[in-house]
């Protein structure tokens, strides 16, 4: 057996190894539900830092986004709408602008007229903490800080926010209920 | 549904194109042929979770360029005589043509599967038999003219993706050529009837294994991308005794978003191939300082069959590609063009070694990706 022969050989068990346990990771794995969410701080649209943890006791909805992806901009609208609504009533949203510069994306907030928190994630650190390699993700996290849903893709309608804030309010009396 | 109909289309489609060739046609002796190679992302990445990308692609590889120092005498491989003849062929010419039929499936966000269906067609030009005296013709050779097509062989490529960032990208794969291609082509040769060589079938005739790392880093998010590629490919040896070189390529390049609409692409790539190596015994033509043996049978150099590196095999070959790839949903809102590009390369040789043979020319691919979302992603 030649020594290329050995290579292959070890590249096919090296492959096959790796291939279907999905364990062999340089970047960040996607939280599971029911995980507490990572905790981070990043500056918004006016340099002021924001954390995660600062928002604890709301539903917060976190959107990965960039304003030349469509699916991105095609789902805010709904995330306004649903913001707009539900604000006063313990929900938050937080968009999470990926490796784009203040410029471009305060001109894109300002020319749809967002109101929510703007998070700069300049470099990629917070969507690796969140397994983001793909643009729009929404996470959906509790009022503890868990994770309660991923949505990866173009997915948001004002009607699946509604759904998802509808289903963690009602779990939260009953976990307090089981925590008495 | 306008997608499962374009879809239903763009198969149909490359079915009639496929079966509408002639068939094999009957061909002379023959020799190598080589393919163009360049990097093309939406191939080498691994697709999103439930994501079909359709790559249907064209390949145009001239191989008609006579270095210097070099004037185009090859050997011949004589599979049914189990010999090889050194300077036996003089190559005038061979075009290579593919259409290649590329899906990539993501089973999960980072674990994908590629599918490759290749469809050939060579075009060749030489004067065989140089050497002998056939129809008195002084040891000149004769000028022969072959071409085939058909399916080659068909590659299936496991790919993970190591590094899944949105910044970066690593990905490894591995895969196995399925020798699907037609490998027992029969000539109208000079003397009747033969096993058309090895480089000139469809297919190898044997399995074949592929290691790859396909890298890629956004140097200016969504306007400069980096990317690399390295790629090592292995065939064992056919039932005829013949064994194809190892082949070793490596790609390096840039693209650029200028507008939505269309993105740039520069890379340089380099290839190395391996002699071939044939089990067989090895003779040699006939040339007039043999005397009276000239123009007469090859004369053999030694009887024995052993494995014997084929001359004038193995190159090494290093290119510049500049290329354009069109997003047409990007130019175009229709549901025919959303998630569809178009693009095209040329690659243009810089430094080339191809061991006597004929030179790789300037090749062309163009080609079309098309997106299919055919399972939710979550």
């Amino acid at each position: 057996m030649t020594r290329l022969q050995v290579l292959m050989i070890g590249m096919l068990v090296a492959t096959l190894w790796v291939l279907p346990f999905d364990v062999w990771s340089m970047g960040s794995r996607v939280p599971t539900v029911g995980m507490q969410a990572e905790d981070f701080r990043l500056a918004d649209l006016a340099g002021k830092e924001q954390s995660l943890s600062q928002y604890r006791g709301k539903i917060v909805l976190l959107n990965f986004w960039a304003t030349w992806c469509k699916p991105c901009t095609t789902e805010m609208p709904a995330m306004q709408t649903a913001y707009d609504k539900l604000r006063d009533k313990g929900f938050v949203v937080l968009a999470v602008n990926e490796l784009e510069d203040d410029v471009r994306v305060r001109e894109h907030i300002k020319q749809y007229g967002h109101t929510f928190p703007v998070l700069m994630d300049h470099d990629n650190k917070v969507a690796n903490q969140f397994g983001v390699f793909g643009l729009p993700v929404s996470v959906f996290i509790d009022q503890e800080g868990r994770v309660q849903e991923y949505i990866k893709g173009g997915l948001l309608t004002e009607q699946k926010i509604d759904e998802t804030i509808a289903r963690i309010q009602k779990q939260a009396p009953i976990k307090a209920a089981a925590l008495r | 549904m306008v997608g499962k109909r374009f879809t239903l289309g763009f198969i149909l489609g490359l079915a009639l194109v496929f079966f509408s060739w002639p068939g094999a046609q009957p061909a002379q002796a023959s020799c190598g042929s080589v393919t163009c190679f360049v990097v093309i992302g939406s191939q080498q990445q691994v697709s999103p979770k439930g994501l079909l990308t359709v790559n249907a692609f064209y390949n145009y590889t001239p191989q008609g360029t006579l270095l210097s120092g070099t004037n185009g005498v090859i050997p011949a491989v004589d599979l049914d005589n189990r010999q090889l003849i050194l300077d036996h062929h003089r190559e005038i010419r061979t075009i290579s043509q593919m259409y290649t039929l590329d899906l990539n499936y993501g089973i999960t966000d980072r674990f994908g599967l590629e599918v490759a269906i290749p469809y050939k067609r060579v075009k060749h030009q030489h004067f065989d038999g140089l050497g002998e005296d056939i129809d008195g013709n002084g040891g000149t050779g004769v000028l022969n003219r072959f071409s085939d097509n058909g399916i080659g062989d068909i590659f299936i490529n496991a790919k993970y993706n190591l590094l899944p960032t949105l910044s970066s990208m690593v990905v490894t794969g591995f895969g196995v050529y399925i020798p699907t291609g037609d490998h027992n082509q029969k000539t109208a040769g000079i003397e009747g009837a033969e096993t058309m060589e090895p480089t000139a079938q469809l297919g190898r005739g044997q399995f074949g294994l592929q290691g790859s790392i396909y890298q890629t880093y956004e140097i200016i998010p969504h306007r400069l991308n980096q990317f690399a590629s390295a790629s090592y490919r292995h065939t064992f040896r056919n039932n005829f005794g013949y064994q194809f070189g190892d082949q070793f390529d490596f790609g390096l390049g840039a693209n650029l978003v200028t507008v939505p609409w269309l993105v740039l692409t520069n890379q340089f790539n380099y290839r190395y191939m391996v002699h071939d190596a044939y089990s067989g015994s090895l003779s040699r033509s006939a040339t007039p300082s043999d005397g009276v043996l000239f123009p007469g049978e090859a004369l053999v150099l030694d009887s024995n069959i052993s494995n014997r590196a084929v001359p004038t095999t193995g190159s090494t070959y290093f290119a510049y590609t500049p290329g354009f790839q069109l997003n047409l949903g990007e130019a175009i809102k229709t549901s025919l063009t959303e998630n569809t590009s178009v693009y095209f390369y040329s690659q243009i040789p810089i430094a080339r070694d191809f061991n006597g043979n004929l030179a790789q020319g300037v090749s062309y691919v163009f080609g079309i990706t098309k997106m299919f979302q055919v399972m939710n992603p979550s």
